[in-house]
Order: C-alpha cells, then structure tokens, then sequence
C-alpha cells in the first residue's frame, strides 16, 4: 500500500515535470537563439529550419515549434489531471477534470444541439491550444497565434468540416445552396464561403499580432521617454529604463491575458455557430429517406 | 538568424498546424474525455444502484410496517374480545350467583315462614288442647261430673274458631 501511495506520487511529480519541462525548454531556445540586441523590433517567428519541398519550402519556425511544446504540456496536464481519478473525487484536480468535460460538454450541447455532442473535445482542443498558444507571451515566448500559418491553418480545418457538413446532404444539394435565396447572388454566396476562414483566421491573427504590436511600440516609446528625460544624467543611470517599469505590464494583462482568452473563447463560438449552422439534423434525415426510397424503387425495378 | 515577414503565407506551415489541431482534438479526446467520461458513467451507475437499494429498502420498511401496524391491530381486536368475554362471563357468573342466592334466600324466607307457620299452627293447636283441657277440668270441678269429652271437644272448637275469626278480622 506504502509502496504503491509512492509510486503514485512519483509519477505525479515525472507529469507534473512533463508539463513545465516543454515551456521551459521553450525558454532556453529563445534565449539560445535570440541575438544580443537591445533593440526592439517587431518580426515574425524564427526560422529553425528549411526543408526543400515542392510548392513551398517547408520551414521550422518558432510558432511551429512553441505550438508542439503547448501540445505536449497539454498533453501532460491531462495526464495529470486524469491521474488517479476515483468515483468518489478526492483531489482537486479530478474536480477540475470534470469541470473542463461539463463545461465544455454544455458548451456544445447549447451551442450545437444534441447531434454534435461528439465535438466537445475538438472544440475543448481548439479552447486549450489557442488560449495556452496566446499565454505563452506571459513567458516571454513568441506566441504561436500571432503567426498567421498556425491560425489559418485551424481556420482551415473549420472550413473542412462546415463543407463536409454541408456535402452530407448531397452534392447537388450543396451546391444549390449557393443560388439561394437567388440566383445572381452566387458569386457573393460564393465569395461568403471562402471569406468565412479568411476572417476567421484574420480576426484571431490580427488580435494576437496587434497586441503584440502595440506593446512593443508602447515600450519603444517609454524607452524613448526615459532616455529623452534621463539624459543629463552620468554613465549608465542615463540609460535607465524608468518608465518601462511597471506599466508594459498594464498592456500586458489585456493583450496576453484577456485578449487571448477572449480570442480562444471567440474563435470557438464562430467554429461551433458556424459548423452547426451548416447543418440541420432535419434536412438531413429527409435527404436520407428520399434516398432510401429511390433505391427501394430501382431495386422494384429491376 | 532569419525571421518570418509578419505576414506571411506557408501551406505546408499551415498543413501541420491543421495536424496539430487534429493531434490535439485526439489527445484530448483519449486522455482527458474518455476516462472522466467513463468515471462519471461508472458513479452514476453506482449512485443508480444505491438509489435502488435505498428504494427497496424503503419499500420493504414499509412492508414491515404494514405489516406490524395490521398485526397490531389484531392484536387489539383480539384483546378487546377478550375482555368483552371475560366481562360476559363475568356478568354470567354474577347473573348466576346472584340468581341462586336470591333464590336460596327466598327458599329461607319461605322455609323460616313455612315454619313460623307451622310453629304458629302448632301453638295454636296447644292452646286450644290446654283451653280445651283447662275448660274441661274446669268444668268438671264446677259441674262435678264427667263430661262427655267428645262434646266438649266440639264445643269448645267452634267457640274458638268464632274466637280466631274474631281475632284474624281485628288483624
């Protein structure tokens, strides 16, 4: 029994490791990488590596690489948090545990309606990467959705399935969908599809981004102001960062942590009204008894 | 080392972030989802079950319960009946003993007035002996002869008949 509460806790300290170990390793690499320079620039992600492929290159950058550590440390935390789970809840975690699955679980269900509760872990997945990816600012990171690639590439993956959903009702069906309600509307239908991930994409991108940009500006402009006014000052006191003290942080909680929580939580409410609004239980049933019939017929028929 | 634009378009940086999404949706999905999912589905079972047993359990209280409170009841109407016997009986037995000795007191009085009758009776015939006997010496030693006793006896009884009916009538 003694042995056993030990081993338990060995492996609670080996995830608890796996979850910190990822970001602080994200640490060292931008250390590593990132060149003595005390200037303040406002860039895209670093480029680790460049694979020779067809269309594109493909490169390694810094948000590809933050994002697989966001992953691990979150694959971890679940580890961690469904370590020991018991019927009657003991710990803490197991409570937080369930918490997330309900919440999220409601979320869905209000949202989506009853045919898509199956989507409560994707849209808990996009919750958790796209909240941790804009929190690893706090760090000092780069954050991953402030790269356009990575949010695009989510977008994406919510135009996939909005027009897989939309398919499942027929091809033919789907496209009709594009003359309604008229038929010289098509183009603007059409131009409205493909604007739907655009935005998406722009509007989570061009958030991050934007916050990040006005803080650098905003702390470029406090250093031009302490240098303005310290100057007469001797030696190093001159270069004294006293107005960089303190109020980048004001920035800071609104852009990192509001701004990125509110931005995960707005990019999963347009992915859930979007997808389950490409779809209704009912037509789709209807669609699925006129096929039924017209094989019934032509099997009558032969 | 080089950096990317701020804005920049790669497909295949978007194909992997495309992945990573779908990797996470799985990883969250084995590792968190499915064994709360599974822990909330084995208590509800549990919590199910002790439901069940409490209602049984209650249900069979309230068997029990019936039961006892009928058999209480019973037991009641079965003591009651008892005692309204018992009481019966009693007022029987008392009826009974009240009966006979009214009727043995009745038989005394009547016995003890058959006798006072008797004794009354038997008084009377004396003295009518002794009167009859007393008038008859008494007439002898005035008359001075023997009387016919017959005669006297007859005499003497109608006078002390006339007497007794005087005597009943003053009563």
């Amino acid at each position: 029994m003694k042995g056993k509460n030990h081993s338990f806790k060995i492996k609670d300290i080996l995830l608890l490791l796996g979850m910190i170990l990822p970001l602080a390793a994200g640490i060292v690499i931008k250390v590593l990488t990132t060149p003595a320079s005390d200037g303040i620039e406002i860039t895209g992600a670093r480029i680790f590596f460049r694979l020779k492929l067809p269309v594109q290159d493909l490169l390694i950058t810094e948000s590809q690489v933050n994002s697989w550590l966001v992953m691990i440390s979150i694959l971890f935390l679940c580890l961690f948090l469904t370590h020991g789970l018991k019927e009657k809840a003991e710990k803490k975690r197991q409570l937080i545990a369930e918490w997330i699955v309900e919440k999220t679980d409601d979320l869905v269900q209000k949202n989506m309606g009853p045919y898509f509760a199956g989507f409560s872990p994707f849209i808990g997945a996009m919750l958790a990467l796209s909240a941790f990816s804009s929190l690893l600012s706090l760090l000092g990171l780069f954050p991953p959705t402030s790269d356009l690639n990575i949010v695009a590439g989510w977008a994406l993956l919510v135009f996939l399935l909005i027009s897989y959903y939309k398919m499942k009702c027929g091809p033919l069906h789907y496209l009709k969908s594009f003359t309604e309600p008229v038929s010289f509307l098509t183009p603007l239908n059409v131009i409205s599809e493909i604007a739907t991930p655009i935005s998406m994409a722009f509007r989570h991108y061009g958030n991050v981004m934007s916050g990040a940009v006005v803080s650098t500006l905003v702390a470029s402009a406090l250093q031009g102001l302490s240098l303005l006014l310290l100057r007469w000052l001797p030696g190093a006191l001159a270069k004294f960062p006293l107005f960089q003290i303190g109020l980048p942080a004001v920035l800071s909680v609104y852009f990192d942590l509001f701004s990125g929580c509110l931005q995960a939580f707005i990019f999963a409410m347009l992915t859930m009204l979007y997808i389950s609004g490409s779809f209704s239980p009912d037509e789709y049933n209807a669609y699925k008894a006129r096929k039924k019939r017209t094989v019934t017929q032509a099997k009558g028929g032969c | 080392m080089q950096t990317l634009d701020v804005i920049s378009v790669n497909i295949w940086q978007i194909l992997i972030s495309l992945i990573n999404l779908l990797l996470l949706f799985l990883i969250l999905k084995h590792f968190l989802y499915r064994p709360v999912k599974k822990m909330l589905e084995q208590r509800r079972k549990t919590l199910d079950a002790a439901y069940e047993a409490a209602d049984a359990a209650k249900t069979e209280a309230d068997s029990l319960k019936k039961e006892w409170k009928s058999r209480m009841r019973s037991a009641d109407a079965e003591a009651k009946a008892i005692m309204e016997k018992a009481e019966k009986r009693a007022e029987a037995d008392r009826e009974t003993i009240l009966n006979e000795t009214r009727e043995k007191a009745d038989q005394m009085v009547r016995q003890a007035k058959a006798d006072a009758a008797f004794a009354y009776k038997k008084a009377e015939d004396q003295m009518k002996q002794e009167i009859i006997d007393v008038s008859a010496k008494i007439s002898e030693k005035i008359i001075g002869r023997e009387i016919n006793t017959e005669d006297h006896h007859a005499i003497i009884n109608s006078f002390l008949d006339e007497m007794g009916e005087d005597h009943d009538g003053k009563q």
